[in-house]
């Protein structure tokens, strides 16, 4: 399995400031979660879409496809269940209830959808930098960086030990519950062990490097706020701002809808 | 709670935190359909066995690795959303209580052997009554948020997170611990070897703060649910019923609080006794 999800492209997504990318990226969340109609969560999706189709994410969220086909499937049933309307169609569907489905399914792909082109157009150093640059103490920034960094490798030697014990006989998928949790030990402890085994290491060549001498942090990866930036910045705090006085109004609620 | 923060000073438990917290990304990403107990509903994910082991070994780097690495599976998952924020935190929780408790467990830890295995028929009862506190508040904090959020009701997203956790936890928990403790000692990578007393909260009332503990997991748990599913209609195995029901939300709040206070209430001092008779 390829963990990178990065996407080296440079499309006017992957050069906003990675700061900025974090803020729209917070504030695309409130907007989305903002409206019950699926008609006024449009915009937001059309902004979705467009930055989807200039990064280059649509490559990555086809490798997700089936989280997102069974997300869909399961949420336009589930959530008819446990809402309904005046406007009867069949069964358990009227036309509020569908169209409240609509919407939860569209939120729940929209924050996926945001999710995928933060980290589609942001390479892991810069999206820590940036989390470290609004304000994340550089130790909890170093330590998330540094296990970004792992996964990919952790992924990689969990598969070469799954398929070396499988080669040996290991069959992870028969027998009940406790048996096929049991067979997991095999991959469990060597990768737990492997892993670890290295931290004194790890930790003596930080120190003999520098780590922790002082607060006061320089990097090498350095940002600077272009025009373009406070623009898409600007554009995304009016946008937030104009969704919170219209759902304070009371716009994009569906009339009917009784959630019991 | 006091080491949560000054664990930060120490390189190693620095490297702890992102090394569990790739471990157990990984974990989530390769086996990320897991073991199904109710085919669709829910499943078993053996990952979930690390985060109360990374909590005892690594205390509370751990607990940050569990956390950090959740959200990461979550990152690489294609998964990440609104959901996340809260997972974070349950995840933290996941391997928080678990370091938090094991010296205050109504004496299956003796005093005179506080090491973080499970080589006694007692320990190995610690171990499971701390992985159900932790699977439990890990259940109670994300589903209260996202019922709150009218997002998956709580009835049916906390008893599922707490299955969820605990079953890799009960099964395959005390055999991990009984295998990695003794390697994990002698690289002197168990969290009382590397951190100092005095970075560690001192609490007060340990007992006690067990004691609320407990309530606070289970009792949120059973209350929110016999709340949800009497007050909001809300089934266990199901997503019918109401959700963002004020009943729900605010029948959950006091055990979350309470949570919090135990949080405070309870140390991890009283296992650097070990190393304080060498």
């Amino acid at each position: 399995m390829d963990a990178e999800i990065y996407i080296d492209n440079n499309s006017f997504i992957h050069r906003i400031d990675p700061r900025v990318k974090i803020i729209l990226f917070l504030l695309t969340f409130v907007a989305i979660l903002l409206f019950q109609d699926p008609i006024w969560m449009l915009p937001i999706t059309f902004l979705i879409v467009i930055q989807l189709a200039i990064s280059g994410a649509f490559v990555n969220m086809r490798r997700i496809k089936y989280i997102l086909i069974v997300l869909t499937v399961s949420s336009m049933i589930l959530w008819n269940l446990f809402s309904s309307g005046d406007t009867k169609l069949f069964w358990i569907f009227s036309v509020e209830s569908l169209t409240y489905a609509v919407a939860r399914t569209m939120l729940m792909i929209l924050m996926i959808s945001a999710g995928m082109i933060l980290i589609t157009s942001t390479r892991n150093e810069e999206l820590v930098n940036g989390m470290i640059r609004l304000g994340m103490p550089y130790r909890v920034g170093f330590a998330i960086s540094t296990a970004l960094r792992l996964v990919p490798t952790i992924v990689t030697s969990t598969i070469t030990i799954s398929q070396a014990q499988r080669s040996r006989g290991l069959d992870l998928e028969s027998g009940n519950l406790l048996e096929r949790l049991k067979k997991f030990l095999p991959l469990l402890v060597p990768v737990f062990i492997s892993t670890i085994r290295s931290t004194n290491i790890f930790g003596m060549a930080l120190e003999s490097k520098g780590f922790g001498a002082s607060e006061e942090r320089t990097f090498y990866l350095d940002f600077e706020m272009k025009t373009s930036d406070y623009l898409v910045l600007a554009f995304g705090i009016l946008f937030m701002l104009a969704s919170i006085y219209f759902a304070i109004m009371g716009y994009g609620k569906i009339e009917g809808l009784v959630r019991a | 709670m006091k080491e949560v923060i000054s664990m930060w000073k120490n390189t190693r438990m620095i490297i702890l935190v992102a090394l569990s917290a790739a471990i157990y990304a990984a974990f989530l990403i390769v086996f990320k359909g897991g073991i199904p107990i109710v085919p669709g509903v829910t499943e078993v994910r053996p990952a979930n066995v690390f985060p109360p082991v990374f909590g005892l070994l690594f205390g509370p780097a751990g607990a940050w690795g569990s956390a950090i690495g959740n959200f990461i599976g979550d990152l690489f998952g294609g998964t990440l959303g609104v959901g996340s924020i809260f997972g974070f935190f349950g995840n933290f929780f996941l391997g928080f209580i678990p370091y938090k408790m094991w010296g205050a467990t109504f004496g299956l830890v003796p005093k005179d052997d506080m090491s973080q295995t499970t080589n006694t028929f007692k320990k190995v009862l610690a171990f499971e009554l701390v992985a159900l506190i932790a699977a439990a508040t890990c259940g109670i904090i994300i589903a209260w948020y996202l019922d709150l959020a009218a997002i998956v009701p709580f009835a049916f997203l906390s008893i599922t997170i707490t299955v969820n956790n605990f079953a890799a936890a009960l099964i395959l928990g005390p055999i991990l611990l009984v295998l990695l403790y003794p390697r994990v000692k002698r690289w002197g990578l168990v969290w009382t070897d590397i951190m100092v007393k005095e970075d560690v909260a001192k609490g007060f009332g340990k007992t006690l703060g067990s004691i609320l503990m407990i309530i606070g997991a289970l009792g949120g748990l059973i209350v929110g649910i016999l709340v949800a599913v009497g007050a909001a209609d809300q089934t266990l195995y199901g997503f019918t019923g109401a959700q963002g029901q004020v009943a729900v939300w605010l029948s959950v709040l006091p055990f979350l609080l309470m949570i919090i206070l135990a949080s405070f209430m309870l140390s991890g001092r009283e296992q650097f006794v070990e190393e304080e008779e060498d």
